[in-house]
């Protein structure tokens, strides 16, 4: 009896240690790629910035003009750019993505535009519309994609396609803490300002066709900061989660190493019980 | 010489940031000398060749396509869907590609959907080739 209860306890033990070593792995792994990919979200912060405030101070000079991309519809479809992982095992980070978007929904009709194997494997099974299944590589997403991907919103925007575009992801505080963002898009959020400025940049052409023409850039550029941002999220994420993991591996084996000795060492008691038992007699 | 203040941003990178005494871009409506002290002004950007002038009176040549050109209060951002400076634009690539789209061209009638791709991608190379040259 005592024979088997250790042979299983060593059999766990031997099961912990490999799976220790897969996530010890994915932790060592996830730091080197995190360097990486925080310079790449370093790398795309300037244009995002610098561009939101350009198209803000656009916004601003077509005061009485009708602005593009600004006119308020009635929301009948709403398309969502949800930008999750390629792989699981990142702790919550897939799964809150979804939570925000399903909240976000509500009962209301949408679409989808996923970005990442994840997102479109877990849209594709629930059968939500997809408006394009093909960018499931989110390390790799080049700017070049972003332009198409931001035509595209634009081209269904404008074609009454849906009536307003959400953009949700994660954006990334520092490595234990990484939030759920949702960001609307389309249709331009009229500006509440506080203080309005009189406005003297001259346009050339006027401010609302100027910003119809740059409008694919800065949108572009805002999904392309925003895919980085995500992908540091779940690097780092990974990174937290194995190493929680990799720590609890260790208290597991040092526990269970704990009770192997201890059914040893009654096994050992036992047979010297037995023996000097037989010896008596 | 006075100076401005210049960013040039591209999606995935900063470009350029420092002091410079004159830019001159390709907007829709054509080419523009930016000098310092000019006025709050805003243009889209087309494809051609851009020239950046430093503190020093040193000239650079860049091959600058798409964006938005911005100027207010003597800060002045370029952000360009790609900007590469001459020393960074492989000729023959250029080459290869200006020859691949003008025989496209000749292919497609002009109201083909590809006419419209097939002439930017001309016109960025010759925009790179001419930076180079």
């Amino acid at each position: 009896m005592a024979g088997s209860s250790m042979k299983d306890i060593k059999l766990r033990i031997k099961s912990v240690e490999s799976t220790m070593q897969i996530t010890k792995a994915m932790q060592l792994v996830a730091t080197s790629k995190l360097r990486r990919a925080k310079e790449r979200m370093e790398n795309s912060k300037p244009y995002a910035d610098i561009s939101s405030a350009a198209m803000k101070a656009a916004v601003r000079s077509c005061a009485g003009e009708k602005v593009p991309f600004a006119e308020q519809r009635d929301i009948k479809n709403t398309c969502f750019v949800v930008i999750a992982g390629e792989r699981g095992l990142a702790g919550g980070y897939n799964a809150n993505i979804f939570k925000r978007v399903a909240q976000e929904a509500g009962n209301q009709p949408c679409c989808v535009l996923p970005l990442g194997r994840k997102a479109i494997e877990k849209y594709q099974r629930l059968g939500v519309p997809l408006l394009n299944a093909d960018y499931a590589h989110v390390e790799g997403l080049s700017v070049s994609a972003c332009y198409k991907l931001a035509k595209r919103l634009i081209d269904g925007y404008s074609a009454a396609e849906f009536d307003r575009v959400v953009l949700v992801y994660t954006s990334f505080r520092n490595m234990l803490s990484q939030e759920v963002t949702a960001v609307q898009l389309l249709p331009l959020e009229p500006e509440a300002e506080e203080h309005p400025r009189p406005v003297s940049t001259v346009y050339e052409p006027e401010a609302a066709e100027t910003l119809a023409h740059v409008m694919p850039d800065f949108l572009a550029g805002r999904l392309y900061s925003a895919v980085c941002d995500s992908y540091v999220s779940e690097v780092s994420a990974r990174r937290t989660a194995m190493d929680s993991a990799t720590k609890n591996a260790g208290d597991m084996i040092s526990s269970l190493s704990l009770k192997y000795n201890r059914a040893r060492q009654g096994a050992i008691t036992q047979e010297i019980t037995e023996i000097v038992a037989g010896a008596e007699q | 010489m006075a100076t401005f203040q210049l960013q040039i941003v591209t999606p995935d990178r900063m470009v350029f940031d420092g002091e410079a005494s004159e830019l001159i871009v390709r907007t829709i409506t054509g080419d523009i000398c930016i000098l310092a002290h000019h006025i709050d002004y805003a243009a889209p950007l087309g494809i051609g060749e851009a020239r950046v002038t430093d503190a020093d009176g040193k000239q650079r040549c860049a091959a600058c396509n798409g964006g938005l050109l911005s100027v207010s209060d003597n800060q002045v951002r370029v952000m360009a869907t790609t900007f590469e400076w001459e020393e960074d634009i492989d000729l023959d690539r250029a080459k290869r590609a200006e020859s691949h789209a003008q025989e496209l061209l000749k292919k497609l009638s002009q109201s083909d959907a590809d006419y419209a791709l097939a002439e930017a991608r001309l016109k960025r190379a010759l925009a790179r080739i001419q930076a180079k040259g």
